[in-house]
């Protein structure tokens, strides 16, 4: 870990300033010392922790999409949903574009994310080389900004209180293993710094 | 000719590629190491930022205007508009989640959009002052952009949950499309932002 960051010589990329960071300990950040953003940070087993979280997720967004997710009790009838419903219901009445903006950024993207991660990160610990390397890395930037899942948690919990005032909703299991999913998620991949993640690239590749 | 402040990679003839952070001398067309296109700053910023901030103000007016969802109660339709949502909770007294949808479908892309103009007219008047206040405010609008996409999760939620025939549904509406195309388009339009342009005019206060 401590030579991928040896005397590393970045450009801030809100600023562009020329930076050198000489040593990045563990847990240690680097930032631009003129506009204060974060060029760098340095993990602690950061591989291992991402490789972990991002198995628990997938196995949490697995479960999240078997089981009800809400039911809904009103005047004696019950309603069941399930997460890939939410969607469906969408696209039956004709939103297919509402459908897609809601299934890709809370489960496509996020599915696509994990698989990445998991391609890229399993190769760098075992420092083997693969082909596939830099596709896969310049694909999970490129997807990153567009998954929401922390957001559509939220949504969930707007909901919840919007409906809680007519109904009595349940929270299903589906819910649980979703909230699982979201916390998993967001802790892979803060564990990954772009930066080094490349350098680590860098290294295994040249 | 080409003035870039002491110190920035652009200044030494370096271009850092945005995806890998590899530096390389701004000759070469691609990335080195990923292949990416390289630029030492993102071509016709400013340009394409505004274009995607003007498609955004177009479209949030059919996200404003026309219902978000349509609530059927025993038989009668009865149409909601986002503004219409946030009203309807206030009466009911949930003032937390109006809030929350207030400051998610208004607050948030209104003020982004606003954001954004204002950083691209300060980067073409060239102004030298404030470099770190308008880096925060661009960080801002990159962060909070994909939050508005709260009301459309609602949505999704409402009408997969309450479908109970005749007694209550509820189906969304046209300006969930426009809405849910105002949040991609605003994103867009603050990724398309080069912030580095603010720092830009460092150099002239030096002078």
């Amino acid at each position: 870990m401590d030579e991928l960051v040896q005397n590393l010589r970045i450009a801030c990329h809100e600023c562009d300033l020329l930076v050198t960071i000489q040593t990045l300990d563990a847990g240690a950040t680097a930032s631009c010392p003129q506009c204060g953003h974060t060029l760098a940070k340095n993990t602690p087993d950061g591989l291992n922790k991402a490789l972990a979280f991002s198995l628990a997720a997938a196995i949490s967004l697995v479960f999240s999409n078997l089981f009800p997710f809400l039911s809904l009790q009103a005047s004696g009838l019950e309603q069941v949903m399930t997460l890939p419903q939410s969607a469906y219901e969408l696209y039956l009445d004709g939103y297919w574009t509402i459908a897609l903006l809601v299934m890709g950024p809370i489960m496509g993207i996020p599915a696509l994310m994990l698989a990445t991660l998991a391609a890229i990160v399993i190769p760098l610990m075992r420092s083997q080389p693969a082909e596939w390397l830099i596709p896969a890395a310049r694909f999970l930037f490129f997807l990153n900004p567009w998954s929401m899942v922390e957001v559509f948690v939220i949504g969930v919990l707007v909901s919840l209180v919007k409906i809680g005032a007519m109904a009595t909703v349940i929270l299903g299991i589906s819910f649980w293993a979703y909230i699982a999913f979201a916390i998993c998620f967001i802790a892979a991949l803060t564990n990954v710094d772009q930066t080094l993640l490349w350098r680590r690239i860098e290294a295994l590749q040249t | 000719m080409s003035a870039f402040p002491p110190g920035t990679a652009a200044a030494e003839g370096l271009a850092s590629c945005h995806t890998c952070a590899k530096l390389s001398p701004s000759s070469l067309h691609h990335c080195p190491l990923c292949g990416s296109a390289l630029h030492v700053r993102m071509t016709d910023s400013l340009q394409k930022t505004i274009a995607l901030v003007i498609t955004a103000v177009i479209l949030y007016i059919p996200a404003n205007v026309l219902p978000i969802m349509t609530t059927t109660q025993l038989g009668t339709p009865e149409d909601s508009t986002i503004i219409g949502g946030v009203v309807l909770l206030i009466h009911h007294g949930s003032f937390p989640i109006a809030a929350v949808i207030f400051i998610a479908s208004v607050l948030v892309p209104t003020g982004k959009l606003i954001a954004i103009c204002w950083l691209c007219l300060s980067v073409s008047r060239r102004q030298n002052t404030s470099f770190e206040q308008r880096t925060k405010l661009y960080r801002a609008t990159e962060f909070v952009g994909k939050w508005s996409m709260t009301d459309v999760f609602v949505v999704a939620i409402l009408v997969a949950l309450i479908q109970m025939g005749g007694l209550l549904n509820i189906t969304a509406g046209p300006a969930a499309i426009a809405f849910g195309g105002v949040v991609i388009v605003t994103m867009l339009a603050a990724h398309s932002f080069d912030p580095r342009l603010i720092w830009d005019q460092v150099e002239t206060t030096n002078d």
